[in-house]
């Protein structure tokens, strides 16, 4: 063997046994974003990446001077390393953090200055910890991560062993003392509650637990300070031996995390359903109540996964996605996408419209597959309460006309949002009379602005909302028959008329006047064009477009949270057109590509990655 | 989120176009009391006031419903009501058009002062606002100095950029009526009515935030006659 070729097997071997960041993923990681082109973040500064809600459990480390002035480059981080970035909930628990490499730690620790080392429980570890936050660094790659029991956990606990040592109610005051009103710490207390937010707020307000009277002894609050950081302890080191002793990490755990992984684009998604679904808290009741049935429905959701990439073209960022579905789920969601494309929508979506969408699903086939595969779950279950809701399904499956029902509401539509129109509405003026300038009311006609949309559900059975329609326009006359249209007079808001149509297959509602008087059949050749109508036809069961040159921008950051926010501050001042195609849906996956085409080049490709980043984050949180 | 809140959010969303109208006349009889007839007429915005309440919040804030706001207005009135010198206090409101209309009677001006400041106290819960002691109406039998109060003014200053247009395009007259005929008065903008008993100056919201003394008047008014 020529000497150049064993250098080559050695340094392959080395590779391949060289620890990785991605190796410090814990399996308990749910939701998981990898930077694989790290080296597009180096102009990133450090105070702007901290900026971003993934990176908020080290903000309060970073944001102490120690990033100022400094970019991604300067820290240490090793950039041909991957960046992951990840969260997961437990039943009882959660769990964030990243994982990055390391090319050089005095400059890394020059940033985390506020991490001090402790005593590694793992040989060959290092072991750093800063408030809630912990730094493990392996060979040239550190896991940053915070585990925090829930409240619910740590209250349960907390009161288990309040009342165990044989102590009152903590929220139980004997004797109510009144304080005089000019009392200073009354004022005080107020005036900590009335800076609260008001579901911050505890209910009675002053009734806080009282310190004991022996002050060796924990009073309440204390004791839950202790609990949870007990709680805390162990479940870190529960993590860290499953990860460091036992090397169970989440590539070794999910097999599909690892073929992932592989992928060369700029960035990859991972986010378990079956786990997201399974913790889900809100599942608790079920859970407890109804034990065998959480654990067959939680296998009907074995298998669900979304898988993505990010990749950033010249002109365009596109985001990949593969959501794959267990067998059972899987044959509910092929048979509801099996459905054929209604082309009659096309002809009422305009060519200038701000954004459409098209939906196209078979309800019937979705409820008839439901039926069969969620039906044997529910008739297993021996619950009373189970057990008469199965009967009247089943009565219900037997004596309503399906084929009325499904042929009423097929599933399949369509929306467009149209601009901005003038609307006619009334308004009163006070018109003055001069010689004494007494004043009266008199109503003239005034215009609005209103949002022009247009929502149409397919149907082949459009006598069934006749039958309504008439009915309602008995009842009131606000409800009338127009030929080839309804209207119905002040529904929008008690000032616009909504109409709708009920032709060619299709229920329509919209508040577009021009469309219910001049196009019920549709706007001819002011409709979408061949080329476009052509990619909603082609798409799977689903496809969108949105100008967000004319939509986002107008967005006024007041009326969204805060989550809501971080999304659409990573589309604002960008334009563009936002396109959203799906492949057919097969019982294994359904493929869905999000393109978004913008005129130019990238200020800053990075940016542009952690904002995406960053907003898929919020979304799978 | 239900189709109503849905349309309502794009509503609000998406536009801006909408305007208010304030009348605030005043009738003042020779003896020193009077009648205040104060006037909000929103109806140029229904679209959006009815987007607004058909949402459950707003700007992180909750929206009264239609039932709050009436509760609110009957506390103001039993509030108003119950001062002395005020009396034949008359609340209408039309949540149709949003056209809401007070009417008092009151002895004396500064009755009708004090009432207010105290009424506003007690709706808002803030004992102390250095606004409100402030004597925005005089009258001595000869002359009325009238100007708007500085509370309104303060609270208008802090309204957002989407309030600011609302009000640029909206209405503020103010009028001050009397028994007998107007002689002379000093605000240039003011104009008498062909009556001579009355006198109107009319701006715009956001005019007088930016100038409080844009309504300020001293109205003189002729001898009586004997």
């Amino acid at each position: 063997m020529k000497i150049k070729n064993i250098i080559a097997i050695l340094f392959i071997s080395g590779l391949a046994n060289a620890q990785k960041s991605e190796d410090l993923i814990p399996k308990d990681a749910v939701t998981v974003f990898s930077i694989n082109n790290f080296n597009l973040l180096q102009k990133i500064s450090l105070d702007e990446l901290v900026q971003y809600e993934f990176m908020e459990e080290i903000q309060q480390e970073l944001f102490d001077g120690s990033t100022s002035g400094k970019t991604l480059k300067d820290s240490g981080i090793d950039f041909d390393q991957k960046l992951n970035v990840f969260y997961g909930r437990g039943e009882d628990h959660e769990v964030s953090g990243f994982t990055f490499g390391i090319k050089n730690k005095e400059n890394l620790f020059m940033v985390f200055d506020d991490f001090e080392r402790i005593e590694s429980p793992y040989p060959g570890i290092e072991y750093y910890s800063s408030y809630f936050n912990n730094l493990i660094i392996k060979g040239n790659s550190a896991l940053l991560i915070r585990v925090e029991p829930t409240m619910e956990k740590v209250d349960e606990m907390t009161d288990s062993i309040w009342y165990s040592r044989g102590n009152e109610n903590p929220w139980y005051i004997d004797d109510y003392i009144e304080v005089p009103e000019e009392n200073e710490e009354e004022v005080f207390e107020e005036e900590i509650f009335e800076e609260m937010e008001p579901e911050l707020k505890p209910e009675s307000n002053y009734e806080f637990p009282e310190a004991g009277e022996d002050p060796t002894q924990k009073n309440y609050y204390e004791l839950r300070d202790s609990v949870q950081s007990i709680m805390q302890t162990q479940l870190l080191k529960e993590l860290c031996d499953e990860l460091l002793i036992e090397k169970t990490n989440l590539l070794t755990y999910d097999i599909r995390f690892a073929e992932q992984l592989t992928h060369t684009s700029e960035g990859i998604f991972y986010l378990d359903n079956s786990r997201s679904v399974q913790k889900s808290q809100g599942l608790w009741y079920f859970q407890t109540m109804f034990p065998s049935l959480y654990n067959d429905m939680k296998e009907l959701y074995t298998g669900n996964v979304l898988l993505g990439d990010l990749l950033l073209h010249d002109n365009s960022v596109e985001f990949k996605m593969e959501a794959r579905y267990g067998d059972k789920i899987g044959s509910i969601y092929e048979q509801m996408n099996d459905s054929k494309f209604d082309k009659n929508v096309l002809k009422y979506i305009h060519q200038d419209n701000t954004a459409y969408f098209t939906y196209n699903i078979n309800l019937r086939q979705a409820y008839e597959e439901a039926y069969k595969v969620v039906m044997p779950i529910l008739t297993d279950e021996r619950n009373a309460q189970i057990s008469a809701n199965v009967l009247t399904i089943e009565l219900l499956n037997e004596f309503v006309n399906k084929d009325a029902l499904f042929g009423t509401y097929k599933g399949s539509m369509f929306g467009t949002f149209n601009g901005i129109k003038k609307i006619k509405t009334t308004k009163i003026e006070f018109t003055y009379d001069e010689i004494t300038y007494e004043y009266i009311e008199k109503e003239v006609e005034a215009e609005e602005d209103m949002p022009i949309f247009t929502i149409g559900f397919t149907t082949e059975r459009g006598d069934i909302p006749e039958k309504v329609l008439n009915h309602l326009s008995r009842l009131t006359s606000r409800f009338q028959n127009m030929g080839s249209y309804w209207i119905y007079e002040d529904a929008i808001l008690d000032a616009a008329p909504l109409y709708m149509i009920n032709k060619n297959g299709l229920f329509i509602f919209t508040n577009d006047e021009n469309l219910a008087v001049n196009h019920t059949n549709g706007f001819g050749s002011s409709a979408l064009s061949k080329k476009e109508a052509k990619k909603s036809k082609k798409s799977g069961f689903m496809y969108a477009q949105v100008d967000w040159a004319q939509a986002i921008d107008r967005f006024p950051k007041d009326f969204f949270s805060a989550e809501q926010n971080e999304i659409i501050d990573a589309m604002r001042g960008k334009t563009g057109i936002m396109e959203l195609t799906t492949t057919k849906t097969t019982k294994e996956k359904t493929n869905f590509n999000l393109v978004y085409n913008f005129g130019g080049t990238y200020d800053n490709s990075g940016k542009y990655l952690l904002d995406m980043l960053n907003s898929l984050y919020v979304i799978s949180k | 989120m239900k189709i109503t809140s849905f349309i309502a959010f794009l509503v609000i969303v998406l536009s801006f176009t909408s305007c208010i109208e304030i009348i605030d006349d005043i009738s003042i009889k020779n003896d020193g009391s009077g009648t205040l007839k104060y006037t909000v007429n929103l109806s140029s915005s229904k679209i959006k006031i009815n987007s607004i309440l058909a949402l459950d919040s707003l700007d992180g804030r909750k929206v009264p419903t239609i039932a709050e706001i009436q509760e609110n207005i009957l506390s103001f009135k039993k509030a108003l009501e119950a001062k002395s010198g005020i009396s034949n206090v008359l609340l209408d409101y039309n949540f149709t058009d949003y056209i809401f209309k007070l009417q008092c009677d009151f002895t004396n001006v500064t009755v009708l002062q004090t009432a207010l400041k105290e009424v506003i106290q007690e709706v808002s819960k803030e004992k102390n606002i250095p606004e409100l002691e402030e004597i925005w109406l005089n009258w001595d039998g000869t002359k009325m100095v009238r100007s708007i109060p500085e509370i309104t003014v303060k609270k208008t200053k802090d309204f957002k950029q989407e309030d600011i247009e609302l009000m640029k395009q909206g209405n503020y007259t103010s009028i001050s009526r009397f028994e007998r005929t107007v002689d002379k008065f000093d605000n240039a903008s003011a104009t008498l009515s062909k009556n001579k008993m009355a006198v109107m100056i009319r701006t715009n919201p956001y005019a007088l935030t930016q100038n409080s003394n844009i309504i300020e008047n001293t109205i003189y008014l002729t001898p009586i006659k004997n």
